[in-house]
């Protein structure tokens, strides 16, 4: 059962001095260049906290950082059998208590999309189970979206949240109308009882209010782009060769849109030699569009080409991940349009798709 | 708390084979002997992650299995990238780091009465552990035989293997790509190898090489009207978890590292893509 309560604006920065003190808060944040980005705060009077713009990154990295190291490893002669010991020692994080506040709704599902991407059928990610482990959540209603390039109304994932939260605000004026989680598996916080003193109680004329905003907010958004009718035509059609042409002659390689992307989450793995006795194995992010990601001992690569890596990128978020999850795997935060200097984005990749089977130029080729 | 599953374990290497010029047997033992436990669970098909010091990881494919007698495990790896050349330069007692085994294996409960195996290169390993099945219970099967094709007849791997595996019963047909001095098996690619007569004598079809040689050699058994229910192939891919996570093996929906490698013919994605 969810619960309901209201804090009023004024409450906002005494409740997140207060949170701070018990544990690390990550909050969006508008920097001294104009950006606005999560961050960790550590006391929310000496920043600014921009719940306006979207935050330029998600909160990925927290939880799965750009780099990491996963372990350290040390080679060492055994008197005893003669041979080299090689001894891995894993680098485990400790949980760090961190409340995630005004994560919009887009990023919310990303994460509950990692949940299951490092949470295979083999066994958890522990690295990412132990960051995951002492996460809370504050989502903030996407009810007036700032981002010009965002959709995730198209994608299902906003700008309201049902579930995957510990709360959601929702600006209703003077006051940000606060529910929590029906669905909170770990139950360990009820937030709004924990800070009962920043909270009060709904009003009906609140209830009206909030009502109100949950009816004014879709058309907000306003991109032109059909999720829907894409996965559809995916389902049954390969994109057009002189499509994915287009795009992939502007394509530079720079994964900046996987980078961005909340829910990329491919990594490589590799040594760094730190002396000839020990080094550490590292983990970072990568990306299907750069070139090396599929080459093979002996440089065959099976996905050759901006062409086919950038269609590998696009089909698995729309079309691969639809076969698995029946829900595709692109929320709609629109920061891959923000970020790709070459217009490659997922946005015209959708459009260029439903354009061409408007105007029957499918291939059809069936499998 | 439940095992770091990117933390290898410890082997040592306790023979090495000379294949051929650039590929060597690996036969390996696990140092600790709680961390054997995995051993019994390797089966046929599946694959290990290999660590080699300073050089990172790679997936390899076991080409021998522990046994209740041995608990010795190979992997049989080609020269060709700075983890394989640095393995090539290791020797007896050095040691190496391995993860796994991870992978789905071969149905060894559901081969058919007549398999043949249909491997390319170093692709016989990971036929082999399959194929020691067959010739282990002979009496299981019926006609069993192995088409094996090679660059040249320098290149072929374990054999000393085929005069064992033909004692037991299995048919070994060796091909070289072109004829050379002194040769006297077959010549041309296994894809020419494939015949409607040699075809009809079986009735399950293993598959290991190359892409293109996957590839071409589904093409030639569809058209002789093998089905692909009758197909069994095991995909090779760059991966660095080998447990589904890292996203390098994607193959449209699957994921080659945990639906794979062994693949049922009917649940290959487009040939083009192999």
């Amino acid at each position: 059962m969810s619960h309901t309560a209201l804090l009023d604006k004024e409450n906002l920065i005494p409740f997140l001095q207060h949170v701070c003190r018990q544990q690390r808060v990550v909050a969006p944040v508008k920097n001294l260049y104009g950006d606005t980005l999560f961050c960790v705060i550590d006391d929310p009077t000496m920043v600014e906290i921009d719940l306006v713009n979207q935050p330029q990154n998600s909160i990925k990295s927290f939880l799965f950082p750009q780099i990491e190291t996963l372990s350290h490893y040390r080679l060492e002669r055994n008197a005893e059998t003669g041979h080299c010991d090689y001894q891995f020692t894993a680098t485990q994080p400790e949980p760090v208590p961190t409340l995630y506040f005004a994560v919009r709704s887009c990023d919310m599902n990303a994460v509950a999309y990692f949940d299951t991407i490092f949470n295979p059928k083999t066994g958890a990610d522990p690295y990412y189970q132990q960051r995951r482990q002492g996460a809370t959540f504050i989502t903030l209603a996407c009810n007036q979206p700032a981002a010009v390039n965002c959709f995730c109304d198209k994608t299902q994932t906003g700008p309201f949240l049902s579930q995957g939260f510990d709360v959601q605000l929702t600006d209703i004026g003077e006051s940000y109308y606060a529910v929590t989680g029906e669905h909170n598996p770990s139950n360990r916080t009820n937030l709004l009882m924990q800070f009962s003193s920043f909270f009060h109680t709904v009003t009906a004329a609140d209830e009206q209010k909030h009502e109100q905003v949950l009816q004014q907010t879709q058309p907000l958004f306003g991109l032109d782009v059909d999720v829907e009718h894409c996965v559809e035509v995916l389902k049954t059609s390969t994109p057009s060769a002189s499509l994915l042409k287009q795009l992939a002659v502007r394509c530079q390689g720079c994964a900046g849109c996987a980078f961005v992307c909340p829910t990329c989450s491919c990594f490589t793995i590799s040594d760094q030699r730190l002396s000839e006795q020990h080094g550490e194995r590292v983990r970072r992010w990568d990306a299907c569009t750069f070139s090396g990601f599929t080459q093979m001992a002996g440089h065959h690569n099976p996905v050759d080409g901006e062409s086919q890596r950038m269609t590998k990128r696009f089909l698995h978020k729309l079309k691969h991940d639809v076969a698995l999850y029946d829900q595709v795997s692109c929320v709609g935060c629109g920061r891959c349009v923000d970020m790709c200097f070459g217009g490659v984005d997922i946005v015209r990749f959708i459009r260029g798709v439903c354009a061409q089977e408007g105007d029957n130029q499918v291939d059809d080729q069936r499998n | 708390m439940t095992a770091n599953l990117y933390v290898p374990k410890q082997a040592v290497i306790s023979e090495i084979v000379e294949e051929n010029s650039t590929v060597n047997t690996y036969q390996l033992t696990l140092i600790d002997d709680s961390a054997a436990q995995p051993l019994a669970t390797m089966k046929a098909g599946q694959f290990v992650m290999l660590s080699v010091p300073h050089c990172g990881e790679a997936p390899l494919s076991l080409s021998a299995l522990p046994s209740a007698q041995c608990s010795k495990f190979s992997l049989t790896v080609r020269k060709s990238g700075q983890l394989t050349d640095a393995l090539h330069q290791l020797s007896c007692g050095d040691t190496v780091g391995i993860r796994g085994p991870y992978g789905q294996p071969f149905d060894l409960d559901d081969m058919g009465v007549s398999p043949l195996f249909i491997a390319g290169g170093i692709g016989l390993a990971p036929l082999r552990p399959v194929i020691e099945y067959c010739t282990n219970h002979r009496d299981k099967f019926a006609r069993v035989s192995l088409l094996y094709g090679c660059k040249s007849s320098t290149e072929f791997c374990f054999k000393h293997d085929f005069e064992r595996w033909q004692c037991a019963g299995m048919g070994c047909h060796l091909t070289v790509d072109q004829q050379e001095q002194g040769w006297l098996g077959e010549v041309g690619l296994v894809t020419e190898q494939l015949t409607a007569n040699n075809i009809a004598q079986h009735d399950q079809f293993y598959i290991c090489g190359p892409g293109v040689m996957i590839r071409f050699v589904i093409e030639r058994l569809e058209h002789f009207g093998v089905k692909r229910e009758q197909i069994v192939t095991t995909l090779e891919r760059h991966m660095k978890c080998g447990v589904g996570i890292c996203g390098h093996c994607h193959l449209e929906e699957k994921l080659v590292c945990i639906d794979g490698p062994v693949f049922r013919g009917t649940d290959l994605p487009k040939l083009t893509e192999l």
